[in-house]
């Protein structure tokens, strides 16, 4: 990069006042340093990156849409970035390894003078994709590559003519009618349009057992398990009176209750 | 000589007088619960011994005394045992409340550091370029953290209005920083403001409605707290029009809690209800007991 023309640099935060705060500390910090273009979202400051190309992109990692770290990975190698976090352990852990530097907000001119002296170090150099580093970011960020599975914690369903959130704690049983799936609790009823076995692929399979064809129940909502007189075991639950037949093939589940 | 002798008739004579009150208390305190039918049945079973033994009348004087203290004393003394289980049971009913409801307050109680910078760092600018904005934003965070410290909340049992006024003073924060992606909206009637309701509840509703509503959303959106009385029902709705509901993950600490207090607080009384309006976003509603506090003299 030419030394005779002078460094420039966008500012992306979804908030202005953050954004003006950053770009008053820079002035301090680093006189010569041009704010070319300021950004609300990840997506902006792509798009303000790709249009301006500028030396520098400070981006905030928590931002409405797209995030800093998204950002900045669509953004690998064509900018040197520079994250701004409020307060983020792990984000300052993963930057100590060194790569890119970081900003904790609000900005203080002298610790922007260190990264404004990191940076300029490296703006001789082609900007580094930091692909490790931001892999492992978005990892800790909750943002894409390997993630344990989540499994469903609340249940949407209609109640009349409302539709409620209902936790699947407070759930005590699933049960397959008609074109429906009731979903029944302590209080009322509930029905949702999923089948039985769609509701299984979501269902965390500790939480909740397939007793029947039809018929998905919160284990810890089960009181007892008895037989009825044709000799079938019968689930009695915590907060119903209803109960539920246990059908042959999963008699095994309580074998040991 | 006759000293330790008649020392000892002493402690013995104490003894046996002792004896005697202890079981006199008890056959008061039988004699006070006993049912009826019970009383005649054992006179007339003693009435019945008294004569093979041929001594009726004494047995018949005692039956009448007993009687008649039955019905002098009996009632109050019952009206004594029975107050004094009650009182021992209240009392541990409401210390259990009071121990879950304190641990539960300073779960609640905790202060996103999140916020909390990002407020500084935007104080921190406006007191450079707009003072007055600085001074207003930095009292509306003082109201809020003081609310969120358990220890500054004792007293006398807490209003809407507080709860609100809380909320309020969180708004106002959110509105400076986030500028026109935020609308307020405060639909709470004036006389309902004196009604009796739970602290951190609304606030966990307000943060939600925030954190996973409108600020990830880009265009942002609208919230409102809106307050009635429904079949003597107090229901409080935090409304916004933000990204909605997300059905997984682990979130819901917050909302968690405020069902177990609820819980803990009314028992079956009071409800939770997070739904979904027809034009999208997230409406959580509380609902409790409508009581009102009687005015601060």
């Amino acid at each position: 990069m030419p030394q005779t023309r002078a460094p420039t640099a966008v500012i992306a935060d979804d908030e202005r006042l953050m954004r003006e705060q950053l770009a008053d500390a820079l002035k301090d910090a680093w006189p010569e340093l041009a704010i070319v273009g300021e950004a609300a979202n990840g997506h902006e400051a792509i798009a303000l990156v790709q249009s301006l190309e500028p030396d520098v992109a400070f981006l905030d990692i928590s931002m409405p849409g797209m995030d800093g770290v998204q950002a900045a990975q669509a953004l690998a190698g064509a900018v040197h970035v520079v994250f701004v976090t409020a307060h983020d352990e792990y984000a300052i852990k993963a930057f100590e390894q060194g790569a890119v530097d970081y900003v904790l907000k609000p900005a203080e001119v002298e610790r922007l003078r260190l990264t404004c002296q990191r940076v300029r170090e490296r703006v001789q150099q082609d900007p580094d994709p930091m692909e490790a580093l931001l892999a492992q970011l978005s990892q800790r960020l909750g943002g894409a590559g390997a993630k344990p599975r989540e499994y469903l914690r609340w249940v949407q369903a209609s109640v009349g003519s409302n539709i409620r959130m209902i936790p699947t704690g407070e759930i005590l049983f699933f049960r397959a009618e008609d074109k429906y799936t009731r979903v029944q609790t302590a209080r009322f009823e509930a029905l949702i349009r999923k089948s039985i076995k769609e509701l299984l692929d979501e269902l965390d399979p500790e939480e909740f057992w397939q007793i029947h064809r039809g018929t998905v129940v919160r284990v810890d909502a089960v009181d007892q398990v008895s037989r009825n007189l044709a000799g079938k075991q019968v689930v009695h639950l915590k907060g119903s009176d209803e109960k539920l037949e246990v059908s042959r093939s999963f008699t095994h589940l309580f074998k040991q209750m | 000589m006759t000293e330790p002798t008649s020392s000892a008739q002493k402690g013995a004579l104490r003894e046996l007088r002792d004896a005697v009150i202890v079981v006199w208390w008890r056959f008061f305190d039988w004699l006070a619960v006993v049912s009826w039918t019970k009383l005649l049945l054992v006179s007339g079973l003693g009435f019945i011994l008294a004569g093979i033994l041929q001594h009726p009348i004494p047995w018949l004087m005692f039956v009448v005394a007993s009687v008649i203290i039955k019905i002098i004393a009996g009632g109050k003394r019952r009206a004594e045992l029975s107050a004094d289980e009650a009182t021992q049971r209240a009392h541990t009913e409401q210390l259990q409340r009071t121990v879950v409801e304190a641990r539960m307050e300073a779960l609640q109680a905790q202060i996103e550091p999140h916020f909390l910078f990002n407020t500084l760092a935007s104080i921190d600018q406006l007191i450079r370029t707009d003072p007055p904005r600085a001074s207003k934003m930095q009292q509306s965070l003082i109201r809020y953290l003081r609310s969120a410290m358990p220890q500054m909340r004792e007293g006398r049992r807490p209003t809407l209005g507080q709860q609100v006024g809380l909320c309020t003073a969180f708004l106002e924060i959110m509105a400076v920083r986030m500028e026109d992606r935020l609308q307020v909206v405060i639909n709470v009637p004036e006389g309902l403001k004196s009604a009796v309701f739970p602290s951190m509840m609304l606030q966990t509703l307000v943060e939600n409605a925030i954190k996973h509503g409108l600020e990830p959303k880009t265009e942002g959106g609208r919230v409102e707290i809106r307050a009635e009385v429904v079949d003597g029902q107090l229901a409080v709705h935090v409304l916004d029009t933000g990204l909605g509901f997300a059905p997984k993950g682990e979130g819901g600490v917050g909302l968690a809690n405020v069902r177990e207090r609820l819980a803990a607080l009314y028992g079956e009384r009071a409800e939770l209800v997070i739904s979904v309006p027809p034009a999208g976003g997230t409406c959580a509603t509380i609902q409790v007991p409508y009581e009102t506090v009687p005015a601060a003299t």
